[in-house]
């Protein structure tokens, strides 16, 4: 199956993050050091449940405002001054959650006024007011690779010329409604994830994040070289037995690297079967590139985490070293998993790569001088 | 790639689904459930029939791409899910995930696609999957979209109050076109509103005309 890739270079203007670790930064610093955000908490916050690890930002339970509204204003405070939400300056929203830990709390707390942030466009509605946008706000929801169709379609606004920068938004928190689920399917339990591990159970963290980038058409140090995008439909949850899912994005992305030396920010969330065919498309088509997964630290950020980690990405490429994989353990599913941090130097482009429901898969080449 | 003045693609297929306001899932599935394998129909929602059925007789191919525009998305799913707490549904929880809907219809068909692009708001949700659509590369794009009735967050004011789905199939041919949906670029132009979902599908259903201005340029849907 021939998919291919996107090659509209887009600049990166501004790139930020925000985890449980703090900015971009901080949040690389404490990956080199191998600390976890991740804690073993209430599935249910405030109503309990089995404890399961989560990387918060503060309690889990929703509030009036919402509890992620003040991270949210915290990151916007770095965004360059632009006219965003107008034609020329259009923003992109992407999120798996937006407010949907407040229409859990209107179930169980019956007030209503939890309500009006809970569905995608009151969320954003309720940022257009906090942050000054205009009409112009693109929504885009597809589970984990939310985030990268974000950015791939502001490389494509920005190239067709109907804008002339985007700012790409990204925000997912973590709620009873989404830890509920992942624990109904019993992915996220009591186990701390250990990406790309080989080992006989699974399991997963998910973690509170935010980020943003601005687009540009105009060259910067720091780039978007390329985007691949790729739907199995094989079904909801699991992935072609095959690995041909993977190696369709993948392989996409391996017609583009030219000559470029690279390193991988693979999705490694902590799965078995994922993780496994992951790695393995990795090792076919870029045999000798060193795979990193942050998700053993910072929890799956779903929606946001090719956005939030491509703002590590480029922190870490600033401080020249590229932390390992935090929580992985020897045997990894293939030698190219990397556990411990190691120098940028000598590598010239990193891949990124995040999977979603429904054996979506998703890659993005980031170049940089 | 570089958007032209005026960009352009034809409508190879239109279909909508305009079900009576009261219609329920049960008696969608009884309507349309010959248009579906039967393992698939059984976890299919009103939405994901309603999308199957505007693509009925439509083969997909992988190098296709799909544009989905919904507000609320998987709206009974959603609410379901939320009272299956404290013992939360897994199967509940995957289909209230959007693109739950069109994801049915795809996983049914065990039919891969190049890119799929799921489309969230609101406001400005019709004329955003239609630029979606027109800055596709891939020679044949599908645009659907749609809501269903909601129960409980309908009371509340948020969900749809009544189902309906749309489809559309957009290439570069003009031969054999029903229609054309098109971009022209008029620099200054202020922003009129752009149709709700609803009114476009309704217009879809008519074969109405449209036209408004937005984003820098004039949007039409026309007919052949």
């Amino acid at each position: 199956m021939a998919v291919s890739a996107d090659q509209l270079p887009a600049g990166l203007e501004a790139c930020q993050c925000f985890t449980p670790f703090g900015e971009a930064d901080a949040t690389v610093a404490a990956l080199l050091a191998g600390r976890r955000a991740l804690q073993l908490t209430p599935v249910l916050g405030r109503e309990g449940g089995d404890l399961v690890p989560l990387a918060l930002l503060g309690p889990m339970d929703e509030t009036l405002p919402p509890r992620w509204l003040p991270a949210v204003h915290q990151l916007a405070a770095q965004i360059p001054a632009g006219n965003w939400g107008s034609a020329r300056e259009p923003v992109v929203v992407t999120s798996s959650n937006f407010g949907v830990g407040s229409m859990y709390a209107f179930t169980r707390d019956r007030d209503a006024r939890h309500l009006a942030h809970g569905t995608p466009f009151a969320t954003v509605e309720l940022l257009r007011r906090e942050l000054g946008w205009g009409e112009h706000v693109t929504v885009f929801s597809h589970a984990c690779v939310t985030a990268h169709l974000g950015l791939a379609h502001a490389a494509r606004l920005v190239h067709a010329g109907v804008a002339d920068r985007v700012l790409v938004f990204s925000f997912d928190f973590a709620s009873p409604f989404v830890a509920g689920g992942f624990h109904s399917l019993k992915i996220l339990n009591s186990g701390l994830p250990a990406p790309y591990a080989r080992r006989e159970t699974g399991s997963i963290g998910l973690g509170d994040g935010a980020a943003f980038a601005v687009l540009r058409r105009d060259a910067g140090p720091f780039r978007l070289a390329a985007h691949a995008l790729h739907n199995e439909m094989f079904h909801f949850t699991g992935n072609q037995p095959d690995g041909g899912g993977f190696a369709a994005c993948i392989g996409a992305m391996a017609g583009v690297i030219g000559g470029r030396r690279v390193w991988i920010k693979g999705h490694g969330t902590g799965t078995l079967e994922a993780g496994r065919l992951e790695a393995e498309g990795f090792a076919r088509h870029f045999p000798g590139a060193p795979l990193v997964s942050w998700k053993g630290s910072l929890g799956h950020t779903l929606g946001s985490c090719g956005l939030v980690e491509l703002a590590l990405a480029v922190a870490a490429l600033r401080g020249g070293k590229i932390p390992g994989t935090v929580g992985g353990l020897a045997p990894s599913f293939t030698d190219a998993v990397a556990l411990e941090p190691f120098a940028s130097a000598g590598f010239d482009a990193a891949l990124l790569a995040s999977n979603a429901f429904g054996g979506a898969h998703a890659a993005m080449l980031l170049t940089f001088n | 790639m570089n958007f032209p003045v005026m960009t352009e693609r034809f409508i190879h297929h239109v279909r909508v689904e305009l079900p009576a306001a009261t219609e329920a899932a049960a008696e969608a599935r009884a309507r349309l459930g010959d248009k579906f394998p039967r393992t698939a129909l059984r976890r299919m929602t009103h939405l994901g029939m309603l999308l199957g059925s505007t693509l009925d007789g439509v083969a997909l191919t992988p190098e296709d791409a799909v544009v989905y525009a919904s507000s609320y998305a998987e709206t009974r799913a959603l609410e379901d899910f939320l009272t299956s707490f404290p013992a939360a549904s897994p199967l509940l929880f995957q289909t209230s995930i959007h693109p739950g809907g069109v994801q049915q219809v795809l996983i049914g068909r065990q039919q891969p696609v190049a890119r799929l692009w799921p489309l969230a708001g609101r406001t400005r949700l019709v004329e955003q999957a239609l630029l979606t659509a027109l800055l596709e590369p891939a020679a044949r794009v599908v645009l659907l979209g749609g809501e269903e009735r909601g129960s409980w967050l309908l009371e509340q004011g948020y969900a749809s109050d009544r189902a309906f789905a749309f489809a559309l199939v957009l290439t570069h041919e003009a031969a054999g076109a029903v229609g054309r949906v098109a971009f022209a670029a008029q620099a200054g132009t202020p922003d009129q509103p752009c149709p709700a979902l609803a009114a476009w599908a309704e217009a879809l259903a008519a074969k109405q005309p449209l036209t408004w201005h937005a984003a820098g340029g004039e949007w039409s849907i026309r007919w052949s």
